[in-house]
């Protein structure tokens, strides 16, 4: 009765939470691990337990191991361009005299909208705009096509994304930056160090934990994409641009509603996320510095 | 602080950048903008240039194919119902478990924290078989309610880190006065969480807002379409109108450029610290 007592009050404040929250994902979740070892396509209601089979099918799936390998390049291009990005914003930003937050407010706008809406607007640009401007311009490779193009596809995904995302990662940069206590600078200029000197030295590792912030995000949220490849390419041309999350939404709500089979795959994203942010959380925590 | 960082930087290459960068960021809305007044034809001939007249026929005709006023209703309607669950639940929750120092309480937090580590497609299809079942799918309260159960663990995260900030003797004072707990948390503790609320608003406003997937799973029917799902609906009957589809597109963004511009620093502030956390 002393649990009962000790925890009247808190399982009163956390129930409606935990009650959504089991519903809607708890379950949902463990689910999805049940299914995955079940043969169940979603418009048959009666299915098979079958063991880890759906699991060795996944490593004779050429189009999930292509997507695997797909969405790692792409995560990876992401991770180094993204975080170099905002972090040259973050800098430009507040080298700035006058404007800042003028600056800052124009290089968050991307990430506010619907990276959906986005996507259909860079279709726009990169079907119409392209073309007319390579025309114009006389540079042949903005006429052909960026979408239905299977090398093109990858760099214009890219290039959404990028717009879309570095705003995002600037911000943080920008509060790491703004964290750096100018009493420290002015010290080591005194002692005789010249630029280099100061940015290795002293700003990298006050801002490795920024570092460690921004690549873990870009590094989670690539690797999940899904709006943006699927207003730009939808996968597409073929199966070219096909990021894991759009294999498995095809798989799973396409037209053969294979719930078992996809469970699986997702399941296995889920691992590969956990395994790999891990790794870097761990490799990066370690060259954090307090200021 | 920022002028020492000055002498690290080249004037006139910065000057480039910024203005490339500008120009890259703004250059996709922009032409958005301008072609969506034009005809077709006219976008065909030459994309570059303002409008001969604004014909604002793209924009009256998508507001009406698209039922603009209702998928608009629709969205704030969800949003609203997300965002208060979402608040008022979280913040009970990880209120008491930031104070309730037992067992269960550790192992409680731990569940609730956990999934923020699964990725949406990993639970998505046994979503859709939990709101079939229970009949959630379809309507956008639905929606709202599951909305609810998938932003409850950060903030509760968030929350049960503010919280540790709240001083006890506040909590004892009002205890002594009579107050039992849930009048506490209602009057002393919830308005003292307001600055983790906003942040929690905005991250959470913002995510519901523009989501595209989960409402594209669970909503079949037209009229409860939120505002990013309507935009779909363009692109599968006219594949290169883009006269009317800019002008979608353009009035699907209407509303978060209003906000963005009034609440911009508020915005900024609160994604800032939400992601530093």
């Amino acid at each position: 009765m002393k649990f009962y007592n000790n925890n009247k009050i808190l399982i009163l404040f956390v129930l409606p939470a935990f009650i959504l929250y089991s519903t809607f994902v708890l379950y949902p979740a463990i689910g999805g691990f049940w299914y995955s070892l079940t043969d169940w396509n979603g418009l048959n209601p009666a299915y098979e337990y079958v063991g880890f089979s759906n699991y060795s099918r996944l490593l004779e799936d050429k189009a999930f191991i292509n997507s695997l390998i797909f969405t790692t390049k792409y995560t990876m291009y992401m991770v180094i361009l993204q975080n170099f990005i905002a972090f040259c914003l973050a800098l430009l930003v507040e080298s700035v005299n006058k404007g800042k937050i003028v600056l800052r407010t124009i290089f968050f706008f991307p990430n506010m909208i619907s990276m959906v809406i986005g996507g259909f607007i860079w279709v726009f640009i990169f079907t119409q705009f392209f073309p007319y401007i390579g025309e114009f311009l006389g540079i042949q490779v903005l006429t052909e096509s960026w979408i239905s193009d299977t090398s093109r596809s990858f760099t214009s995904i890219l290039m959404v994304s990028l717009w879309g995302g570095v705003g995002y990662l600037m911000i943080i940069y920008i509060a790491a930056l703004q964290s750096i206590p100018k009493e420290l600078i002015e010290a080591a200029q005194l002692d005789g160090a010249n630029k280099g000197q100061v940015i290795l030295h002293i700003i990298r590792p006050l801002i490795m934990n920024a570092f460690t912030i921004g690549i873990f995000i870009s590094l989670s949220s690539s690797f999940k994409v899904f709006d943006q490849v699927y207003a730009v390419t939808g996968g597409g041309p073929g199966r070219a641009t096909q990021v894991i999350s759009m294999n498995i939404f095809a798989e799973a709500f396409g037209f053969q509603y294979k719930y078992g089979y996809a469970s699986a795959k997702a399941v296995v994203l889920f691992v590969v996320i956990l395994i790999i942010t891990s790794i870097q959380l761990y490799i990066m925590k370690d060259k954090e510095v307090e200021a | 602080m920022n002028k020492i960082l000055i002498k690290y930087f080249l004037s006139p290459i910065k000057i480039l950048l910024v203005v490339f960068a500008i120009g890259f960021t703004l250059l996709p809305i922009y032409l958005a903008l301008i072609n969506s007044f034009k005809s077709n034809g006219e976008i065909f001939t030459n994309v570059l240039s303002l409008p001969s007249k604004l014909n604002f026929e793209n924009y009256i005709d998508a507001f009406v194919r698209t039922r603009y006023i209702e998928s608009l209703t629709n969205t704030v309607v969800l949003v609203l119902i997300s965002l208060t669950g979402i608040v008022l639940f979280s913040s009970m929750a990880g209120y008491k478990l930031s104070r309730t120092k037992t067992k269960l309480s550790k192992i409680l937090f731990t569940v609730f924290v956990i999934s923020m580590l699964i990725p949406f497609h990993s639970m998505m299809i046994g979503l859709v078989k939990v709101s079939n079942t229970l009949n959630v799918s379809g309507s956008i309260y639905g929606l709202g309610i599951i909305y609810i159960g998938l932003g409850v663990p950060m903030a509760i995260f968030l929350y049960h880190g503010f919280s540790k900030n709240i001083p006890k003797e506040i909590e004892d004072a009002a205890r002594i006065d009579g107050c039992s707990e849930w009048q506490l948390f209602r009057k002393v503790i919830f308005p003292l969480q307001l600055p983790i609320t906003a942040t929690i608003i905005v991250i959470n406003g913002l995510w519901i807002w523009n989501d595209f997937l989960l409402p594209m799973l669970m909503l079949t029917r037209r009229e409860n379409y939120t505002i990013v799902l309507s935009t779909k609906m363009l692109f599968g009957e006219y594949t290169s109108d883009w006269s009317k589809i800019l002008a979608l597109l353009i009035l699907a963004l209407l509303p978060v450029i209003l906000v963005y511009i009034f609440l911009q620093k508020f915005i900024v502030k609160g994604i800032s610290d939400g992601a530093i956390k």
